[in-house]
């Protein structure tokens, strides 16, 4: 049998050459198709639908869901539950009551993608801001003061709702609800694609002291770590990569939650290598699923129903196929 | 010097006290047992040492105010075993020994081959060989314990604190898992470890600590007190009890409690 590295290293390995092929199909597939030889050959055209729209897009779905992918992997070793996600800080729900705000009010793409990070970031220092009352810094206050912000969102994001325009506006707000990266173009891409990176390569260098997060609160204290000023860094370092993603790409369900898993299941272990195969992982999803919202039908179609749908059998496949060979 | 000063610690949860006015010290090279029946604030005083619990009263440990210590300065000088690892995610036995090395190691430093070897030798001392790579969850609950017993023994803390180490493991690991601990101790390090069983506590421990309704009963030196006096002392914490010395095959003295 191999050893864990060896196996961690196989899978690593062939989860990129998958993402790769991917991210190659990605470039060539949508209502435009490319080619190799068009592009080679210097075909104008072509040429500024693979810069402007092509490549910004599958590099979004390439980092985008890397960072979904770690960050999942923080959230859930941090908070030692297998179903936490940044929804558990509000995050999700904050960026959407800024998109929805972004939508009714500022009416340009590049602003709603600004207002739901804004969002996002508001929602979450919210969280941060009403656990720090409790001095204790007990991880149960910040997910109950996450609770609280994210109804909060909620309710703001209805009273939004009621008063758009239902033919327009509401359809946008639930369209951006779903996620698409259709939107995705090079200038709309800022800082956010950095910000993924920066903050995923944070999260990796930080990847020690998340499994010492993930002991009871006492122990980690006694194993040397400041519990409460680590994990704000993770959490704050986690949800500022998800914030980049979900202003650009609307929501996107389940790759936070479904990547870590993966990699757990693949690998048995929470080394740095699950951290890199968790990332990748996200990025299949994440990739695979704008590919297939792009070609299956002649329009464009919510990214998220392509996520749930190839990563709720894919997680269902894992844990069934893993406990057989148990 | 001593290692650990306690002095009129008070603690408690939620405004009811747990703990009142407990004082004593550990001195190096000692191994002390703290006896007590469910309640009696045995888990709360190894909190209170650690910081997990707020505290009224004194811990001095090395000379300074456990309070004023960083997680990570404190952690230097003690290592802390919890009744049960709140370890919940899949880690290897390997991984959760190499935490012990934390407060040696930078933020974003990771273990050193040396350290993997020390690792692997203290899970070989433990009795853990070949198993460093299986799953801790998948582990018993005694293998467990040794674990964190590996995982203490290579955290070259001056001060252990171990809550109930072996209480799920068999008898004979009983015995093993506490000479283990005095041997690691040499003459510089301290231990102090809540037990259930007395008899153990009484053959394995040079000084033990009787704690009843939060408050220290008395203390028992089983090398020096007679055995009228340690017997009337354990009759005040269980009720009735006799306490003989017996000699087993090899001529090795030890006490029995009977009931």
């Amino acid at each position: 049998m191999a050893s864990p590295t060896v196996k961690a290293k196989r899978n690593a390995l062939a989860a990129g050459g998958l993402l790769l092929l991917l991210a190659a199909i990605g470039l060539l597939v949508g209502r435009y198709p490319l080619t190799f030889q068009g592009l080679l050959a210097g075909d104008a055209m072509q040429r500024q639908v693979f810069f402007q729209l092509r490549l910004p897009r599958v590099g979004v779905g390439v980092i985008g869901g890397f960072a979904l992918g770690v960050s999942g992997f923080a959230f859930q070793t941090v908070f030692r539950n297998p179903l936490a996600s940044p929804d558990i800080v509000g995050v999700s729900s904050g960026a959407s009551a800024g998109a929805a705000a972004g939508i009714l009010f500022l009416g340009s793409s590049a602003a709603v993608t600004a207002s739901a990070f804004l969002g996002a970031l508001t929602a979450v220092a919210a969280a941060l801001a009403l656990s720090a009352l409790d001095r204790s810094g007990k991880k149960s206050t910040i997910v109950l003061s996450g609770i609280a912000v994210h109804a909060l969102a909620q309710t703001a994001l209805m009273c939004l709702k009621l008063t758009a325009d239902p033919e327009r506006e509401l359809a946008s707000i639930e369209y951006w609800m779903m996620g698409s990266l259709s939107d995705i173009s090079a200038h709309r891409l800022g800082g956010n694609l950095f910000l993924c990176l920066a903050c995923s390569g944070i999260l990796f260098a930080l990847h020690r002291q998340m499994l010492l997060l993930s002991a009871e609160e006492g122990e980690a204290r006694m194993l040397g770590v400041s519990v409460g000023k680590m994990r704000l860094v993770v959490l704050i370092t986690a949800t500022l990569a998800v914030s980049a993603v979900v202003s650009l790409t609307g929501l996107v369900s389940f790759v936070g939650l479904l990547a870590p898993h993966g990699a757990r299941l693949l690998n048995r272990n929470n080394r740095p290598g699950t951290l890199l195969l968790s990332g990748i992982l996200g990025g299949i999803l994440l990739c695979g699923a704008d590919i297939l919202a792009r070609s299956v039908t002649a329009g464009e179609l919510p990214v998220s129903i392509f996520t749930s749908l190839l990563g709720a059998p894919a997680l269902l496949y894992l844990v069934v196929g893993r406990r057989k060979e148990a | 010097m001593s290692i650990l000063e306690v002095r009129q610690l008070t603690a408690g949860y939620g405004g009811k006290e747990v703990l009142q006015g407990v004082s004593f010290s550990l001195m190096p090279g000692e191994l002390v047992g703290i006896l007590g029946e469910n309640g009696s604030g045995k888990t709360t005083l190894l909190k209170s040492i650690c910081g997990i619990v707020p505290h009224g009263g004194s811990c001095l440990v090395g000379g300074t105010d456990s309070r004023s210590l960083s997680p990570r300065a404190l952690a230097r000088q003690v290592s802390y075993i919890p009744q049960q690892s709140g370890i919940s995610i899949d880690l290897s036995a390997l991984d959760v020994v190499l935490m012990g090395f934390n407060p040696r190691l930078g933020l974003l430093e990771y273990p050193s081959q040396d350290m993997k070897q020390q690792a692997r030798r203290a899970l070989r001392e433990v009795g853990l060989a070949g198993r460093e790579e299986e799953n801790y969850q998948t582990l018993s609950q005694g293998q467990r314990q040794l674990c964190m017993l590996a995982r203490t023994l290579v955290s070259q803390a001056r001060l252990l604190l171990l809550d109930e180490p072996e209480s799920a493991l068999d008898f004979g690991g009983r015995y093993r898992m506490l000479s283990q601990l005095r041997r690691c101790l040499g003459g510089h390090c301290g231990a102090l470890v809540t037990l259930h069983d007395p008899q153990l506590a009484l053959n394995c421990c040079d000084r033990l600590l009787l704690l009843g309704g939060g408050k220290l009963l008395g203390e028992i030196c089983p090398k020096q007190d007679s055995l009228e006096s340690m017997e009337e002392k354990l009759i005040g914490l269980y009720g009735g009890l006799t306490l003989i010395r017996a000699e087993n095959r090899q001529g090795l003295h030890q006490l029995v409690l009977l009931k």
